[in-house]
């Protein structure tokens, strides 16, 4: 067990090296669209601590993304009482409102498992952009809301490209280690519990209703965070910034990326920002493999790909990419423990 | 003492051939200028991408001819959905990767409104944008590097107004309108053009974008008795409003606003509800029998054929195509006007200098001519009628220009 622990510290190490020298190599708009992996790698860690450990669904992530965002649209434009705020202080306010939001649906969610839960909660994504249009004075309307344009604070020298990178990824670190504490001790044990069968998890002592709200409310506050980030490095928020088919792509990019696998996420993270920016490209590299004649210009063209890519992997690696990757590093480790 | 001097020497003749040698526009060389736009190939507005494929097409007749100064434009369009978020991607990749010169006709109000901050505070030029929505033109004073193209949806409404004061006798208005900012400038048009008689409007209903049939809306405004509706809707909802008129054998005058009133689409509605419906009308309409044998047309589907891709048949009747040619015709229009010395400001200055006549895609007749304080380029229009399974356009040149 010190040995897999030793490895998780490494592998965790081995990221904060990387989140560090990574801008050294790529364009400052490379470092922008990593950034934009990083805010999809926050809110994934979220889903994974509320589907990977507790066992719930949810199909309505891209709602609390939005609470993020509009939260710090509206701090950083309108201000409180005219006091604007900085967009970087408007994060931690995000996270919260979302992780109240997240609360709030965590108590109806107590009496509803499995597919009721996820019909709920994609309910939620669904009927979330009415609340930007009916209170449009407040929130935008449809035409939004816009932001000043990320700078970069406290005499800083970076690249605006390069402090958003920074800023999400830093988060993100932080933001994994917490998640990464959270469920390797007590609560991740319950939660695991909780996961594999309620009734003995209740049998054990354990209250379900503080363990499973605690899941929603955390994983909305990770969303949130998310979402606020997605505002400050977009500069614009209306209902159209995070559509309703986000919260699926996070789902897929979840089962993707392998639902209890914090580092897997990052893979999924990426899945979702190729499949919303840079599919095209993507099917024009295809097509340019022998024996394939895809129509890039074709409309539904990349969540054709993006589905097949999908099963495949599911087929393959049930457990997705971390699955995979555990199942091939757990003989060694395991082997060596027993050694040991 | 001797390698100080030489030093300061060497320092002072950088420092002189830097301060020489004009700063490099981004996105102009002496080959190429690089143009980006953000429009939707795929989702639901899909169709109106057509607009890029016609700018395209019609920048390589043009670099076939030998571009600009000398200069080949090069177009690169990019699909965002018709969604904000990634139409804000699409830009900052084309300004940042690709060093685009200028964004040029962007398609969407939310979607070029997401983008205005982040291009003035670049001083990037948003050029000709494909949006109606009036604070394109009017607020040029806050937002200097951005201008707008077609007619303002609030002076299309108003023109609406006008004709029913002028020709209908008791009207009684129905509206149906989409509820953002595009529908309800419109429909605050339509109040303006109404004047005194605003009174005329006995009911309005709005729909939400994201609904799925505005059929019960459309039953809504029947049981109001009146004898003028109003359709200012997009995509589908239009299709759907004149479906639903046909059904209940509701027998209005229709106005159907210029976005939504495309030949592809009226042609495909039922035709008892569809005829004498009245539209505005400013680009030539290729389907439309008026212009059959028009030169200007008669370029664009050559130009099409020989530039395009995947050109079909039904492609040369889509005025998308030649809306999309109009706008890159006044483009490089500006860019000629902007001279050999092209830079960011000097666009913009032609692009808000310009009186431009005989653009062959536009109705004949209408000048394209904007100043610094009114940036709207098409501030002329005609009503149109559509009968016979075709738009006809009648009456004399009227002025959609904000006052």
């Amino acid at each position: 067990m010190r040995l897999r622990l030793a490895l998780e510290l490494l592998s965790l190490f081995a990221l904060a090296v990387l989140i560090a020298v990574v801008p050294r190599f790529v364009s400052s708009f490379t470092a922008y669209e990593i950034a934009t992996v990083g805010m999809y790698f926050i809110a994934l860690l979220g889903l994974s601590i509320l589907t990977g450990y507790s066992g719930q669904i949810s199909l309505g992530h891209g709602a609390f993304m939005a609470i993020g965002g509009y939260t710090t649209a509206v701090l950083s434009v309108d201000g409180i009482y005219g006091h604007q705020i900085r967009d970087v202080w408007t994060i931690p306010i995000a996270g919260v409102v979302a992780g109240v939001a997240g609360l709030l649906v965590g108590i109806p969610a107590l009496r509803l498992s499995g597919l009721y839960l996820a019909l709920i909660t994609f309910g939620l994504a669904v009927a979330f952009r009415q609340i930007p249009l009916k209170f449009d004075h407040f929130l935008g309307g449809t035409s939004g809301k816009v932001l000043s344009l990320l700078t970069t604070p406290f005499g800083l020298s970076a690249a605006p490209n390069h402090w958003i990178y920074y800023l999400t990824w830093g988060i993100a670190f932080v933001l994994l280690v917490v998640a990464w504490l959270f469920v390797r001790g007590k609560p991740g044990r319950t939660l695991k519990a909780i996961r594999d069968s309620e009734i003995a998890a209740v049998s054990s002592g354990i209250s379900l209703a503080r363990y499973k709200t605690l899941a929603f409310a955390l994983s909305a506050f990770y969303a949130g965070v998310a979402g606020s980030l997605y505002a400050i490095a977009r500069g614009f928020m209306n209902p159209d910034v995070f559509p309703v088919v986000l919260s699926v792509y996070l789902v897929a990019a979840l089962a993707l990326g392998g639902v209890d696998s914090f580092l897997g996420l990052i893979l999924g993270a990426s899945a979702i920002y190729v499949l919303i920016n840079r599919s095209a490209d993507v099917t024009h590299w295809l097509d340019h493999l022998p024996a394939v004649n895809l129509d890039p210009q074709r409309p539904g063209m990349p969540d054709v790909i993006f589905g097949a890519v999908l099963i495949v992997v599911l087929i393959l690696l049930p457990t997705g990419v971390g699955g995979a990757l555990r199942r091939l590093f757990g003989p060694l480790t395991t082997r060596l423990y027993s050694k040991s | 003492m001797k390698a100080l001097l030489l030093s300061l020497l060497a320092g002072g003749i950088l420092v002189s051939a830097a301060g020489a040698r004009p700063l490099a526009t981004p996105g102009v060389s002496s080959s190429e200028i690089r143009i980006g736009s953000s429009v939707p190939l795929s989702g639901e507005a899909a169709i109106a991408g057509n607009v890029a494929r016609g700018i395209d097409a019609y920048f390589k007749y043009v670099n076939a001819k030998g571009g600009v100064f000398g200069r080949k434009l090069k177009f690169t369009y990019l699909d965002d959905g018709y969604d904000p978020g990634r139409a804000v991607n699409n830009t900052i990749r084309l300004v940042q990767q690709e060093q685009v010169f200028a964004m040029f006709s962007s398609l969407g109000t939310s979607n070029n409104l997401a983008v205005r901050k982040l291009l003035n505070d670049a001083k990037v030029p948003q050029l000709f944008v494909s949006s109606g929505a009036t604070t394109f033109g009017r607020d040029g004073k806050k937002y200097p590097w951005t201008i707008g193209y077609i007619p303002p949806y609030s002076e299309e409404g108003a023109i609406y107004g006008q004709y029913v004061v002028k020709k209908i006798k008791k009207p009684k208005i129905a509206v149906l309108y989409q509820d953002d900012d595009y529908g309800r400038d419109l429909y605050a048009g339509l109040r303006r053009g109404l004047g005194k008689k605003v009174g005329a409007i006995v009911s309005k209903v709005a729909y939400d974008p994201t609904s799925a049939d505005v059929q019960p809306q459309v039953t809504q405004l029947k049981a109001s008795k009146a004898n003028v509706l109003m359709i200012f809707a997009f995509g589908k909802f239009s299709l759907q409003a004149f479906n639903a008129v046909s059904r209940l054998g509701w027998k209005p005058q229709i106005f159907v606003n210029d976005v939504s009133s495309a030949s592809a689409l009226m042609a495909i509605v039922p035709q008892k509800a569809a005829n004498g419906a009245i539209s505005i009308v400013f680009g030539k309409d290729p389907a439309a029998p008026a212009w059959r044998k028009d030169k200007g047309i008669r370029l664009s589907q050559s130009i099409l054929r020989q530039y395009g891709t995947d050109i079909g048949p039904r492609d040369l009747q889509d005025g998308y195509y030649t809306a999309g040619m109009a706008t890159a015709y006044t483009l490089v229009d500006a860019l000629k006007k902007a001279g050999k010395n092209l830079t960011r400001d000097g666009i913009m200055r032609a692009a808000t200098h310009l009186n431009e006549k005989g653009n062959p895609f536009v109705l004949p007749g209408i000048v394209v001519r904007t100043t610094p304080t009114s940036r709207f380029p098409l501030t002329q229009v005609k009503l149109q009628r559509w009968s016979a399974k075709a738009w006809h356009p009648f009456g004399k040149l009227l002025s959609a220009k904000p006052r």
